[in-house]
């Protein structure tokens, strides 16, 4: 069992300042949402992973990317039966539909799937470092900072804190009721409605009650004392940590002038193209990943000078 | 200073008083211990004292509340803060940061105090509460007891001038609620902080309180030093949990034995009862020579006598009761959960009809994980678990709830019918028992436990104890042959335990068996009659209780302790309770 929690691991990659962690899952975003080219878009994917290997997440990782994973395939065989353009069929059905014509699978459509799959995949696995390597005061921090409201901020940051505590106490409801033989996968619709909501019942007091609990123990420490509250924690950006925010930064300028130079496109209709890259192309394409790794890079590099 | 003049408060839509006409005043240091049945107000005057009464409840309130000159109808919760500490019950849901040193800041950082202030006070917290090896833990990842320490540091972190601290052990542990304890009268001794203590369970901390005040429906019923308010023996009416010493001195005091204190410790009754024993040198002649007959007491069967109680079935029928078969058997049973913990090893245990057995254990050594294959909760990993006949590793819980109950720690998890009827008949239901069959079956559990005038109620809204007495009735109306209780009595005020004991008591008589897991040593010592101790997965020893709880260092009853000590005078050192003890000396 994975729990899908920040683990407070101690790593280079947990030890920076969340605003590199933050700019740089931001510049995969915009990376991957900026190039359409499969071979862009599965080369940036896996350029994610030192950071996952780095940050010593990737038993956090592959339980998400499971999930992704079967995402993935859903939208594959969705846009495979839905999309029915794209010159190479593979497989015409034998029945039309009123006003959207006779459906098909086509190659284009099985490819598009893929294709916007592994920008997903990009997405997800640069996520999966806010989840499990930045840690959750140092997120509300920024987000303080960054000017969202204190009282909101906090409010989201409880909620994540609970998700555990609520976890347990519907395992532990779960099990009270079996124990007084109640099964869970019996009966028509209607029954099994009515099985599991002798568990939302209590649960939903429960969390009521823990929520009056916990509003009496924040008052009770001077929550929202009207005052402008302090932080005792600080988020400093160090010489190392600037440098890595430039680098993120330089590394989506530098993705946007690429991609306004025409690299990185792909146009899956009409019919798929071949993907192929000059010498210069691919040489500029490493040149980028490089930037987009430049992160966990010089963590290494920090740590060896902090060493010293 | 607090003083409280007159003061009468009811929650907002209800118009029977939470408080009725309080006056009290609590001098600078005092350590005062609140106590009472539940239900009686405790809660509800701790919330006044920093203002959660009227400022976040609301409701209606008259009188005056003044903490250390400040008016708490005029003051928020907020501004308290500073003077007031509160500490709540359920550790779980008081604390709000990821780490423990951002928990210890979040007060001050509320409070605007400027960083370097922040740093050395969470520096301070720490070290006076004795929690600076935990700091840069995870909250989540603590113990019970760890929780409410690092709970009690955040608010001494306010520099607060008064503690009031709501059940801060009744969630825990013996271990866990031993350490916060000793960090209370730490913060009392040394540094002069006001302690309001909210407490079931009296012999712990009684010897370091310097006044009792007991609140009953809403009243102070009594208040005063703890030797004079326990010492007359009055307050056990209203529910609160004589400590077993006190009553044993009071008991030998109503024979014409003169002790003039009432002992609050172990140590101070171990010389009274001395001194007691010496005096009548009678008992100590007659005693000797039994002792001389019989050296060997651990090995002494019950004696009728002895128990003061009605013979049990098991020792008037135990050679009987082993050629029965058992109702469970556990062979070589191992048990791994996915994450690869492996909670119990190779446990080989057998339990039969009319048994009432404790199993006991320190946190986490596998005691819940072993009864949870009882019912089929939990598969073996390894090994056979057979319940009543059933080969429990095939079985479905739904078809085990036929034979076996299982009563969860927290009532609030069984309930959740509109009414204490339909509760019943929700578990009658689930087991195929319906309509004109149910009803019956449903009459009588309710009478049996005393529910009948609730059938219509919303269970939620009743009172803990009944609470739990509904809970433990919608498992009962099943009649399985085997009861499991988990943990039912931490947190429960003594006259509760008592009666639920009773009523256990009562059904393993009808030949089922009832197995308790807890770590309440003075309940088992009264109530079972077998003992397993678990640890670290493994059973240590499995034998009666006189055998395990005597001599034993960490589960031992605090009366086995002084009996040990007065082994000199004669007495059997393997008496466990004041009773056993009361009628050893008659």
């Amino acid at each position: 069992m994975v729990s899908y929690k920040y683990s407070g691991k101690d790593t280079v990659i947990h030890r920076l300042n969340p605003w590199c962690k933050l700019a740089w899952i931001a510049g995969v975003c915009i990376l991957a949402l900026l190039f359409d080219s499969p071979v862009y878009l599965l080369l940036l994917s896996l350029s994610t992973l030192p950071v996952i290997l780095a940050a010593r997440v990737w038993k956090e990782w592959l339980s998400v990317m499971k999930f992704a994973f079967f995402l993935c395939l859903l939208i594959i065989v969705i846009n495979a039966l839905v999309s029915n353009q794209g010159s190479h069929v593979l497989y015409q059905f034998p029945f039309a539909i009123p006003i959207a014509g006779a459906p098909r699978i086509t190659l284009e459509g099985i490819l598009w799937g893929v294709g916007n799959s592994l920008r997903l995949l990009a997405i997800i696995s640069a996520f999966t470092v806010l989840m499990f390597a930045i840690h959750p005061d140092d997120l509300m921090l920024a987000m303080v900072k960054a000017k969202l409201p204190y009282k909101s901020v906090m409010v989201t940051s409880l909620s994540t804190k609970f998700v555990p505590a609520l976890i347990d106490d519907a395992q532990r409801i779960a099990d009270a009721k079996k124990s007084r033989g109640l099964e869970l996968d019996r009966g028509g619709r209607i029954q099994r409605v009515k099985s599991y909501a002798s568990i939302a019942i209590p649960l939903l007091s429960n969390s009521l009650d823990r929520a009056v609990q916990v509003a009496e123990a924040m008052e009770s420490r001077a929550f929202g004392s009207g005052q402008k509250r302090t932080f005792y924690k600080e988020l400093k950006l160090s010489k190392v940590d600037i440098t890595i925010l430039s680098f993120v930064f330089f590394s989506i300028a530098f993705g946007v002038f690429l991609r306004c130079s025409g690299q990185g496109g792909y146009q899956y209709y009409p019919a798929v193209e071949a993907v192929s890259l000059t010498t210069s192309e691919w040489a500029v394409l490493f040149v980028l990943l490089l930037l987009v790794n430049a992160m966990p890079i010089l963590a290494l590099l920090k740590r060896k000078v902090s060493l010293d | 200073m607090i003083s409280i003049k007159n003061l009468t408060f009811y929650y907002s839509g209800s118009d029977k008083p939470a408080l009725r006409d309080i006056n009290l005043e609590i001098e600078d240091g005092e350590f005062v211990l609140l106590t009472g049945p539940s239900g009686g107000g405790k809660s509800s005057l701790c919330r006044c004292l920093n203002g959660l009464i009227p400022h976040f409840y609301g409701g209606k309130i008259t009188g005056k509340v003044e903490v250390n000159g400040l008016n708490v109808m005029k003051h928020s919760t907020k501004e308290l803060a500073t003077t007031v500490g509160m500490v709540f019950q359920d550790p779980e849901n008081q604390l709000v940061a990821v780490d423990v040193d951002s928990e210890l800041a979040f007060g001050l950082e509320n409070l605007a105090f400027a960083k370097e202030v922040i740093a050395r006070r969470v520096e301070e917290a720490l070290d006076t509460v004795g929690i600076v090896s935990l700091r840069h833990r995870a909250t989540s990842e603590l113990s019970g007891g760890e929780k409410q320490r690092v709970a009690i540091a955040s608010v001494l972190a306010l520099y607060p001038d008064i503690l009031v601290l709501d059940e801060p052990t009744s969630e825990l542990d013996p271990k866990g609620a031993e350490d916060v304890l000793n960090v209370v009268e730490r913060l009392n001794d040394e540094l002069g902080i006001t302690v309001i203590l909210v407490e079931h369970r009296l012999d712990r901390v009684v010897a370091h309180s310097d006044r009792i005040v007991v609140l009953e429906n809403g009243m102070i019923t009594a208040d005063g030093g703890p030797r004079s308010i326990l010492g007359d023996g009055k307050v056990s009416q209203s529910g609160v949990g004589i400590p077993p010493i006190i009553k044993l001195v009071q008991a030998v005091k109503s024979k014409g034995n003169l002790i003039d204190n009432t002992p609050l410790t172990v140590k101070e009754g171990r010389m009274a009862m001395a001194e007691a024993l010496r005096d009548s040198e009678s008992f100590a002649s007659r005693h000797s020579e039994r002792v001389l007959r019989s050296p060997c007491h651990s090995e002494r069967s019950e004696e009728s006598h002895r128990s003061g109680q009605a013979p049990r079935p098991k020792n008037l029928n135990r050679a009987r009761l082993h050629e029965e078969s058992p109702l469970i058997e556990v062979k070589k049973l191992w048990h791994a959960y996915p994450e690869g913990f492996v909670a119990v090893k190779d446990i080989n245990l057998s339990i039969c009809p009319g048994e009432f057995v404790a199993i006991m254990g320190r946190n986490a050594s596998g005691k819940t994980t072993l009864v949870k294959h009882f019912n089929g909760l939990l598969k073996p990993t390894k090994g056979d678990v057979t319940v009543a006949g059933i080969n429990a590793k095939e079985a479905t819980v739904a078809e085990l709830a036929r034979k076996v109950g299982y009563v969860f720690q927290n009532p609030n998890d069984h309930l959740f019918c509109d009414t204490v009827e339909e509760e019943l008949a929700f578990t009658l239901n689930n087991l195929g028992v319906k309509g004109g069959e149910a009803e019956p079956l449903i009459n009588q559990t309710l009478e049996r436990f005393g529910l009948t005038q609730y059938r219509y109620q919303y269970p939620r809204f009743l009172s803990g104890g009944e609470k739990q007495r509904v809970a433990l009735a919608s498992i009962l109306v099943a009649q399985p042959q085997i009861i499991i209780l988990d943990e039912p009595t931490r947190g429960m005020e003594y006259r509760l335990k008592a009666e639920l004991m009773k009523f256990l008591d009562e059904y393993r008589r009808e030949c089922r068996a009832v197995i308790l897991v807890t770590q309440d040593v003075e309940m088992v010592a009264e109530f079972s009659d077998r003992v397993v101790l678990l640890s670290e997965g493994k059973i240590v020893v499995d034998g009666p209780k006189r055998e395990v709880l005597s001599h034993a260092l960490l589960f031992s009853p605090q009366i086995n302790r002084l009996a040990q000590a007065l082994k000199n005078y004669g007495v059997p050192d393997d008496i466990l309770t004041a009773d056993e003890m009361i009628e050893e000396l008659a």
